[in-house]
């Protein structure tokens, strides 16, 4: 249906409008980060990168960057790696209870984080387990973990079981299917969800704020410091945050891209690595 | 074709819980032979197809392929390849790595592997330059042809085919047909083949088993099959047939409702007879059935009113409305087309010969 003038006026409206809500917020913030000033004041007087430097220097941030970073890779892979298994119980396999396994392991995606994070933090001081970084990985990975399952098995159901059989009956072994069908074609899911897995930890605060006890990472920084103790550095470390998201984000498209050009550019007949 | 059987099946019982969906199934298959299973859904023969190349266990009974027990052995073990209903063609390999797969996985060395691909494109008359493109870039009968070249290469004592033609269009469908036949003769393989159609049965088969609700009705040849049915299903089954009751009578004779029939006593008759008071059934295609003018007689005669005319391309179809009330069809040649109007009386007529009488209830 071709829109008329008046509908066309009224999508840029709504799509301008979208994308300024949706973005000034953060452009702010990065003014903050490059204004000399204390506090963020329109007009910005005086420009100066001073807090980036300040920032690259400082040990607190080279600590907060190295926890969220810790926190985010581990959490990403054994979210790739139940995920992938997880996924394959539920679409591949036919066993009894598998709906109601499926309902609750989904579930936990739902809860309030806040009580997740303190439900856990209550359980790990009950057994006696000092809270640090790593009961952090295990709270990130009770919410993160099953949203990685749901986007591995969104690409598993998707998958004709009918291609593992067939590689079965043409000799194959379990390992070699696993090597050379599933995990290929699950490829892009399980990059997917690794990606979401990584971004979900890096940026979440409250699970974090229960459960890392004297270790702290990024987001958690950033929350105190706004409460008590501002400077610019706040802003600057949190754009700095942002980059490194995007940067992530980039990276896994590059890949994508260069394992999408090394497999249709393969020399003839060296297949040994079956690509994703 | 040697005389010993080259895969045996033994009594062979599947059952899903309570279901069972083989009930004893033997049958024995030539070296060579292609051999085609049709059944209309749930007849069970994919059950039967997917325990043969080990996808499912026998429940109860064997089978043996050159007098070796292989339905423990599994699927990956099994001398045995299958083309599936959805060819299951690797999606993210080249047409040659697809190909190649099976010889990769027995480990046979990067040129020799590449030497076969091309072999088998050429073989299934595919260009040499397919070797690098992908699947989806491939079409219908295309894909079809690299499913087949890939159950090839993994050179199997006995290839298996689980309605692959099925999402074809009619023409595509017809054409590979022929294929298949042809480089059934060209391999010299063991083809055993399933399908719902037919007519897909009959263009290729040396051996067509009809199944029906985890058994088979009748195993023989396409013509055995269609001129000589053994029950009224595979009568039905196999293409338009017009079907009467009979019974026995005192005489030795037969007598049938809503036909008049002439030939008790005649030659050829003796296997169109029944013991007093047993039922049978008789049967005769539409293409054997005559439209008599006065004065003409017939073994058979059944008195009716011209309903329909369809036309069939080579050949045109009529529908008769029996003076009993049943329904009968006849198939006529287009140059020997009945010249009688809709609406009008006929007399149908047919002789013994090509007559032939189920002995079932």
């Amino acid at each position: 249906m071709p829109a008329s003038r008046s509908t066309k006026i009224a999508l840029y409206l709504y799509g301008v409008l979208a994308i300024v809500i949706l973005y000034l917020p953060l452009v702010s913030v990065g003014f903050a980060s490059v204004s000399r000033a204390r506090y963020l004041s329109f007009p910005i007087k005086r420009y100066s990168t001073e807090w980036y430097a300040r920032a690259l220097e400082s040990p607190t941030v080279a600590d907060l960057v190295t926890t969220s970073l810790k926190v985010a890779i581990i959490v990403t892979i054994v979210s790739m790696v139940i995920g992938f298994f997880g996924a394959l119980a539920f679409a591949r396999y036919h066993w009894r209870y598998r709906g109601t396994f499926q309902k609750l392991i989904l579930l936990p995606i739902f809860f309030p984080q806040t009580v997740l994070g303190l439900a856990l933090l209550m359980w790990f001081n009950s057994v006696g387990i000092i809270p640090t970084w790593k009961t952090a990985v295990v709270a990130h990975l009770v919410w993160i973990a099953p949203i990685a399952t749901l986007i591995i098995a969104i690409r598993a159901y998707s998958f004709d079981p009918a291609l593992e059989e067939a590689a079965r009956d043409m000799g194959a072994s379990t390992f070699l299917i696993l090597r050379e069908i599933t995990l290929p074609l699950l490829m892009p899911g399980i990059v997917a969800a690794g990606l979401f897995a990584f971004l979900l930890s890096w940026g979440n605060f409250p699970l974090s704020l229960f459960t890392t006890g004297a270790d702290s990472t990024l987001p958690e920084w950033l929350y105190a410091k706004m409460v008590s103790g501002y400077s610019p550095l706040v802003p600057t470390v949190g754009i700095m945050s942002v980059v490194g998201s995007f940067c992530i984000l980039i990276l896994a498209f590059a890949m994508t891209w260069l394992l999408r050009k090394a497999r249709n550019n393969r020399p003839k007949g060296a297949d040994n690595d079956t690509g994703g | 074709m040697s005389s010993e059987p080259f895969l045996r099946l033994d009594n062979i019982v599947k059952r899903f819980g309570d279901f069972t969906a083989l009930q004893g199934i033997s049958l024995d298959i030539n070296e060579g032979e292609f051999l085609t299973i049709v059944g209309p859904s749930g007849s069970g023969k994919s059950t039967l197809i997917r325990l043969l190349v080990g996808m499912e266990e026998v429940s109860e009974g064997s089978i043996w392929l050159r007098s070796e027990r292989i339905d423990e052995t599994p699927a990956n073990k099994r001398p045995t390849c299958m083309v599936f209903q959805s060819l299951a063609l690797f999606p993210h390999m080249t047409v040659g790595q697809n190909i190649e797969f099976p010889l990769k996985i027995r480990g046979e060395s990067e040129s020799s592997r590449r030497a076969r691909a091309l072999e088998l494109l050429e073989l299934l008359h595919l260009p040499a330059d397919y070797y690098h493109k992908r699947i989806r870039q491939c079409s219908g009968g295309e894909q079809q042809r690299v499913a087949l070249a890939r159950a090839l290469a993994f050179d199997p004592e006995i290839l298996f085919f689980d309605e692959p033609l099925s999402a074809l269009d009619y023409r595509l469908r017809k054409a590979l047909e022929k294929e298949l036949k042809d480089l059934h003769h060209r391999t010299g393989k063991t083809f055993v083949y399933i399908t719902h159609s037919l007519e897909e049965a009959m263009v290729m088969s040396d051996r067509i088993a009809i199944m029906r609700k985890g058994r088979f009705e009748q195993i023989a040849v396409a013509d055995e099959i269609y001129a000589r049915p053994i029950s009224r299903f595979v009568a039905e089954f196999m293409g338009e047939v017009n079907l009467f009751d009979v019974e026995g009578t005192a005489s030795g004779g037969l007598y049938g409702h809503g036909v008049e029939i002439h030939a008790n006593g005649e030659a050829g008759a003796a296997d169109i007879a029944l013991p007093q008071g047993e039922r049978g059934i008789l049967m005769v295609r539409p293409e054997f059935v005559r439209f008599l003018v006065s004065g003409e007689t017939a073994d058979f005669i059944v008195r009716g009113i011209l309903r329909e005319e369809y036309a069939l391309g080579s050949r045109i179809q009529y529908e008769v409305e029996a003076a009993s009330g049943s329904r009968l069809t006849i198939e006529k040649l287009r140059e020997d087309r009945f010249a009688g109007a809709i609406g009008s009386e006929v007399v149908l007529g047919w002789d013994v010969e090509n007559t032939h009488l189920i002995r079932e209830a």
